[in-house]
């Protein structure tokens, strides 16, 4: 059985995508920068020695290492709104979904990174008379920075990926106005063909990047 | 705002969540089976030195994993029908997509694993006149699987996660019937809880026992 493709109607709302790749690109690095902050913080708190910052963190990150993400998501669009008494729309709850789990993820980066530079160091630099935070600041992260690089954008990648469960909460990122643009053309299959390839360009190239950094540091280091 | 939960609503609809447990884990299973030894295969071609096998090969693999999962899900979807010539069960579609997801970087896994198996050791049962299939099946392959036993535990718990998605295509797990349900009793905030706390309960003890894995296996290199 042969299919007839037919591109010409998708092409004509092109448009329309382009709008979705957009707010995929938005929400995307919305989230990235907001995740890298409750990524930080968690990381911290799960470094602590202290048990009221260590235990729940440790929850926060095996919760959401262990759920799936679009369980988060409508928790944030439809059951958070009722416990705060506010609703919020599908662009904030899905940023909180994202920024939530990836921050749990980026903490687990944070984390790997700063404990795999040796005791030794922390010894060292308190031997010198540094506080825990300069030794932080001026010794361990730098050093750390590095090797978290590599990770670091493969979580983001992945972050990039679980955008399009944004289109379930009707956000109007790629994945949303591809199923607009089918519900006007009825070309199913050239729509999502055009999308996977628009999502195959852009992530294909942040991972040539991510190859191209990892080369780099490797060779650096 | 004062919410007082009421969890009893959970408890009656506990038997439909359950129901769609049991849906989760099929597709999780079926398509964890099928995934592995399609990837098992796809990890032949890549390593077969030949290059009209392998180049197919990347191209498969990079398709699918520099594409969100969820565009995968709904266009295989559309394509089903098309390809096979005739209308699919969303179950049985979400099975084969997820399949064909997971050999993806089950594949990768497989190649990961053969590749670092030493040459000496090719070379070896070569010379004990044993054949290129046998060398693998009987000297490589055991040891990949021992090697790569994290990485396929990894690989489990991220399907696990990603059969959630096919609520969006109406296969009705436990995520799609907690949806139907929430938006049925207006209880979304308790049903939403339980549903995650359902995945937790089944994810986390194969994370669980995958990290412990992992640290032994560190500790013994």
């Amino acid at each position: 059985m042969a299919y007839r493709w037919d591109f010409a109607a998708v092409l004509d709302h092109l448009d329309m995508l382009v709008v979705g790749l957009i707010g995929t690109i938005k929400i995307a690095l919305v989230s990235i920068v907001l995740g890298v902050i409750v990524g930080f913080v968690v990381a911290l708190m799960r470094m602590s020695h202290r048990r009221v910052l260590h235990v729940p963190a440790t929850a926060f990150v095996e919760f959401y290492r262990n759920t799936p993400p679009i369980v988060h998501f409508f928790w944030f669009f439809y059951a958070l709104p009722i416990l705060i008494g506010l609703s919020l729309d599908p662009f904030a709850a899905a940023v909180l979904a994202l920024s939530t789990q990836s921050g749990a993820f980026y903490a687990e980066v944070f984390r790997g990174g700063i404990v795999s530079i040796e005791r030794g160091q922390w010894e060292g630099a308190k031997a010198l008379g540094m506080p825990y935070r300069t030794v932080l600041r001026r010794v361990v992260l730098p050093q750390a920075l590095r090797r978290m690089v590599a990770p670091f954008i493969d979580r983001s990648f992945e972050l990039t990926k679980t955008t399009a469960l944004a289109s379930s909460l009707a956000y109007a990122e790629l994945l949303y106005e591809a199923m607009q643009v089918n519900s006007i053309t009825f070309r199913p299959m050239e729509v999502y063909t055009t999308i996977a390839v628009m999502y195959f360009i852009v992530l294909f190239s942040v991972s040539v990047l991510m190859r191209l950094v990892e080369h780099r540091l490797a060779r650096v280091g | 705002m004062e919410y007082t939960w009421d969890f009893r609503i959970v408890l009656d609809s506990l038997p439909v969540l359950l129901r769609g447990l049991v849906v989760t884990v099929e597709l999780w299973l079926l398509a964890l089976v099928m995934g592995f030894a399609l990837g098992l295969a796809i990890s032949f071609a890549r390593v077969s030195g030949r290059s009209w096998l392998n180049a197919p090969a990347i191209g498969y693999v990079e398709v699918f994993r520099n594409t969100p999962v969820l565009v995968q899900l709904i266009w295989f979807y559309y394509a089903f029908p098309i390809v096979l010539g005739q209308q699919l069960t969303p179950f049985v579609a979400a099975v084969l997509a997820l399949t064909l997801n997971t050999s993806a970087y089950c594949a990768e896994i497989f190649r990961g694993g053969i590749v670092s198996i030493a040459r000496g050791q090719w070379e070896g049962a070569k010379a004990l006149g044993m054949t290129r299939a046998r060398t693998m099946r009987r000297i490589v392959l055991p040891q990949v699987l021992k090697r790569m036993l994290p990485a396929f535990t990894n690989r489990a718990i991220e399907l696990a996660k990603v059969t959630s998605l096919a609520s969006l295509l109406a296969v009705n797990e436990v995520m799609y019937q907690g949806r139907l349900l929430s938006s049925t009793y207006y209880r979304p905030l308790e049903i939403l809880s339980v549903v995650a706390l359902f995945y937790f309960l089944l994810i986390y003890p194969g994370s669980y026992l995958s990290a412990r894995l992992e640290r032994r296996l560190a500790a013994r290199d």
